[in-house]
């Protein structure tokens, strides 16, 4: 077809019907001139207007033909289809909303979760250049096989690992901070993010307003005071006023702002967004004055993430080597610095260049890795809803045999018939696919909240990564849930379907709507199975007594933001604070401690008779006073806590974990012991006098839900430290509302000196956070094992419905014959029963086999749990049961009169 | 319905031909250039509606030809057909291929009898 050719089809398409009338009216002449030329002839009037149409024959065949010369004979009949198919469906409503509604539930699931991880895992970031040759880096150690990767950092190992390195073209340091900004009454706590001068280039940045920082303002020790804010906060947060070139306060330092970055940057950072881009060099001074130097050549402070990006002709595994060699090389200079870095012939070093988005990258974290369970979950959940819709058009099929048949006999080709399955499937996909949007935007909004952070977008009807995996799915499943009915019904036998009438001959049950059915009982076993699990692992977890209860604690972390605090400030705000705390009225007390929830701290420990304390394990230790067992509730098991008089000048005393009690003086008396306690890594550092255990606590899980080992020591803040024990914990009387926090705050934020503020969390927020993949994995696995058993049970209830349908005439005979109800009904129930116990043994074999996998992201739960297993069973059981309900009562009222009549 | 000594039937792709052919002389609507090719072919060749009218929809979609509503002598709206210069010079190219054609085919049949 030339394009001049095109052109005119295209024009006399759009123009088709006008054509149409103009064709008509010319063939009503042509009857005309005919008829004008037979009565010439001699014709009388009546008989020559019938001759002449006699003549031009039949003119819709005539008209067919000249149709297709206007335009596309294969567009029409894709038209006529459509419409055909859109008509079939509108009197079909049960049927149509029937399989709308089971793709829609599989699509929405599988549009959810795609929504998620791609958040988490594959999306480039906003105006990042070139986004597949950036990498983050990891840097990972494998110790008596256990493996740790790791991207965050010391400053000076990122010098060391791209100072030389050829494989990159491009690289920079990142680190985030929570940082108070602005003065006075104004001041918030905002995420700031210290970057390197070279971040930027990683991104094309062209609506960027004012300029980006350089090279000479991110200088080594101490960088230039400037900073670049989001569009976002330069528009929520100041209004938009003009501020380039103004003056604001982040942490301890006045920075000028120097530039808006474009809107919806967000750096490299998923969840929250940093709001303000401030040089790294910047941040060390920022934090701690005595930082401000030492972060350039000590190795003691993990801090940033580097990200590279790889030079075009570099291969990933030439610059890991690259870089793995740079690692080692930073080890070495590590150890002349402090000789407790493990050798390398036992760390085993590697250094990687990972996917930037963690969620895909070395250490993704357990919600990741439940993350990709669940999504293979609503894949299967997609699987069981398209075998449904298979059942259902199945039947739909056999029901309309004899349609099918009559159409085939008047010449309708096969092929035709194929294609109008395919686009009745495709346009029932297509309102799947809004139905699944729907769905999987109201029900991601509650996965959103358990697994995203809060800020992200989750706005489906814009996102056009999800659209386009949703109608993939879509596509996908309406062609798998079709074939097979439609390949049935262009092999079906015409005279058999023709002479057999509207009864529809045998009951019989296919082959396939069987096998379908067992396949979808067995998927929903399985899934139940693993929702079982998840159920019964988190309830393990909740159990699980962490030594300490902290649902109703706050901890309060005072930041003096002063560049300049004088000795002795710091110490004395603490202690005011802490009496502050303990004056409020609704709380319950308030103790000093060092190390905040789960981050750990360890220190040089000596005891008499062991050669090697640390080779027993990792010994924590918390800086306390005397109210903190009180405020977490640890209980003391024997002996005493600290008191009024444990203070600098009497003895030093300790309080340690049962656990560590039985490790250290095992079968012996640990009250009275000695252990000599010091804070200095280096060998060569003398060990502070001895300190006394005086008491024995409860064992706290202080390095997480999972700790096992709970080594514990608690020292007096009295005694050990007044700069230490910087946070303040406080337990309230009631529950840790909003406006119970914003009183708190209130009330120790008056005794902070200066633009110091103090910055106050929830402890029970950190100790969800550790169970949030199970709790995750526990909320996704019920919901969508929930879906498929729903499906599942919709399958059921189609077919054996259908099927009784069918039977409605044999089992008025048997009524007629004399059978009781109670025949008729165990007769039915019997079947349903019977699919559900057939994909009950399935399911649980394939559950049996898949359970070794997902014991990982359990909590000490095997999965051949024999509770889940036989509550599973008996799920799927009621469930048969329960679908075939309905029809059996409809089998008992089979009319027998009406049985007998037709024959 | 055999052809009998006074009709020929059309050759298959001929149709075309004959319709440009018609249409070289003037305009026409579609029952005229079935009258004009009857009576230049003594009523040989006659063309049947159900082939005339397609081929004239698509020799419109082809650009060949187009149509215009215009009164006939009788007095009533009919429409007529006209050749555009594509359809002219198609003309010229049918005309060639099919003289071509024929002399070549009648070259064979004469050889073959020979």
């Amino acid at each position: 077809m030339t394009p001049r050719e095109f052109i005119l089809r295209l024009r006399s398409w759009v123009q088709r019907d006008r054509l149409s009338r103009d064709l008509s009216a010319e063939l009503d002449a042509h009857v005309d001139l005919v008829a004008r030329d037979l009565e010439h002839e001699g014709m009388p009037s009546s008989e020559a207007r019938a001759a002449a149409r006699r003549q031009i024959g039949n003119t819709t065949a005539l008209r067919e033909e000249s149709r297709d010369a206007w335009g596309f004979p294969a567009l029409d009949h894709f038209l006529q289809d459509l419409r055909y198919a859109f008509r079939g469906l509108l009197h079909a409503p049960g049927f149509t909303a029937t399989v709308i509604i089971t793709l829609g539930l599989g699509i929405g699931a599988n549009a959810a979760m795609f929504a998620v991880i791609d958040r988490l895992m594959f999306r480039p970031f906003p105006y990042m250049k070139d986004p597949g040759a950036v990498h983050r880096v990891y840097l990972q150690t494998t110790i008596n096989g256990r493996r740790n990767a790791n991207a965050t950092i010391p400053y000076t190992r990122y010098l060391d690992l791209v100072g030389s390195a050829q494989s990159f073209s491009q690289h920079a340091a990142v680190s985030e901070w929570r940082l108070g900004v602005g003065v006075g009454e104004n001041t918030r706590i905002q995420k700031v993010a210290g970057v390197s001068a070279s971040f930027f280039t990683f991104f094309d940045l062209r609506g960027l307003e004012g300029r980006l920082f350089t090279d000479v303002e991110d200088q080594r020790p101490l960088g230039s005071m400037v900073a670049l804010l989001t569009h976002e906060y330069w528009q929520s947060e100041l209004g938009k006023r003009p501020v380039l070139n103004t003056q604001l306060r982040v942490g301890k330092f006045d920075y000028t702002v120097i530039g808006i970055l474009p809107p919806g940057f967000v750096g490299t950072v998923q969840g929250r967004p940093p709001h303000i881009f401030i040089p790294i060099t910047t941040v060390p001074a920022n934090l701690n004055p005595w930082q401000r130097d030492i972060y350039a050549t000590s190795y003691n402070w993990d801090w940033v993430e580097v990200i590279v990006r790889r030079k075009d002709a570099v291969p990933v595994a030439a610059a890991n080597a690259e870089l793995t060699h740079g690692y080692i090389r930073s080890r070495t200079a590590a150890r002349a610095q402090n000789p407790r870095v493990l050798p390398d012939s036992i760390a085993h070093p590697v250094a990687m260049a990972a996917p930037l988005r963690n969620g895909a990258g070395p250490a993704p974290g357990p919600e990741s890795r439940v993350l990709l369970w669940v999504s293979g979950v609503a894949a299967i959940v997609l699987l069981i809803a398209c075998a449904n819709v298979a059942n259902i058009m199945l039947a739909r099929v056999l029901r309309r045999r004899r349609e099918i048949a009559v159409r085939l006999a008047l010449g309708v080709s096969r092929s035709r018939l194929l294609g109008q399955f395919a686009i009745e499937a495709l346009l029932l996909a297509l309102v799947g696919v809004a139905v699944g949007l729907a769905f999987a935007q109201w029900g991601g909004s509650s996965i959103r909240a358990l697994l995203l952070p809060d800020g992200s977008t989750f706005d489906l009807g814009t996102d056009w990564r999800t659209i386009g995996v949703a109608s993939a799915c879509a596509v996908v499943a309406a062609l798998l849930s079709t074939i097979g009915p439609a390949v049935l019904a262009a092999r079906s036998n015409l005279t058999s379907s023709l002479k057999s009438g509207g009864r529809g001959g045998s009951h019989r049950r296919s082959a396939l709507q069987t096998s379908l059915l067992v396949t979808q009982g067995a998927l929903s076993v399985t899934l139940l199975v693993g929702a079982g699990l998840f159920v019964r692992s988190l309830n393990r977890v909740r159990d699980v007594s962490l030594g300490f209860d902290v649902s109703r604690v706050i901890d309060v972390y005072p930041d003096f933001r002063d560049a300049n605090l004088e000795s002795g400030l710091e110490s004395a705000t603490l202690k005011r604070l802490l009496d502050a705390a303990q004056q409020i009225p609704g709380t319950e007390g308030a103790a000093r401690a060092n190390t905040a929830l789960f981050q750990t701290s360890i220190a040089r420990l000596r005891v008499a008779g062991i050669d090697s304390v640390e080779q027993l394990g990792r010994f924590n230790f918390d800086v306390v006073s005397p109210g903190y067992f009180d405020v977490v509730r640890t209980r003391i098991l024997r002996g005493r806590g600290f008191q009024a008089t444990d203070v600098p000048g009497s003895p030093r005393v300790a309080v340690v974990s049962q656990a560590m009690a039985r490790a250290l003086w095992p079968g012996r008396e640990a009250l009275g012991q000695c252990m000599e306690v010091s804070w200095e890594p280096a060998a060569n550092i003398p060990f502070e006098p001895c300190t006394t255990v005086v008491g024995i606590a409860e064992d706290a899980a202080f390095q997480g839900v999972r700790d096992e080992q709970r080594f514990v020591y608690y020292l007096n803040v009295d005694q050990f430290a007044t700069r230490w024990a910087p946070l303040i914990l406080v337990r309230l009387a009631g529950e840790p509302t909003a406006s119970e926090i914003e009183r708190v705050r209130s009330a120790l934020q008056r005794v902070m000196p200066g633009d110091g503020l103090v910055i106050l969390r929830k402890l029970q927020d950190v100790v969800n956070d550790q169970t949030r993949s199970w709790r995750l994995g526990t909320t996704l696995f019920v919901a969508l094992g929930g879906l498929a058993v729903v499906v599942a049970a919709i399958g059921l209830y189609g077919v054996i419905g259908y099927t009784i349908a069918q039977r409605m005439h044999e089992l008025g005979m048997r009524i007629a014959l004399g059978a009781q109800s109670a025949d008729i009904l165990r007769l039915v129930l019997r079947q349903g029963v019977g699919f559900a116990s057939a994909g009950v043994v399935a399911g649980l074999a394939l559950a049996l086999i898949a359970g070794p996998w997902i014991e990982p992201l359990l909590y000490k739960q095997s999965s051949r749990d024999p509770l889940v297993i036989v509550t599973v069973c008996l799920v799927m059981l009621g469930t048969g049961i329960a679908a075939s309900i309905a029809p059996a009562l409809r089998a008992v009222r089979a009319d027998p009169n009406r049985a007998l009549r037709v024959d | 319905m055999g052809s009998t000594d006074e009709t020929a039937p059309i050759l298959s792709g001929t149709l075309d031909l004959l319709i440009l052919k018609t249409l070289s002389a003037g305009a026409f609507h579609g029952y005229g250039i079935a009258q004009h090719i009857k009576r230049l072919s003594r009523e040989a060749l006659k063309i049947e509606e159900g082939s005339l009218y397609p081929a004239l929809q698509r020799m419109l979609v082809k650009g060949w030809i187009t149509a215009e509503s215009k009164k006939s002598p009788t007095g009533r709206e009919a429409r007529y057909y006209k050749l555009t210069a594509a359809g002219r010079k198609q003309l010229g190219q049918e005309e060639a291929d099919f003289k071509r054609s024929i002399a070549a085919t009648v070259r064979v049949l004469k050889l073959s009898d020979a």
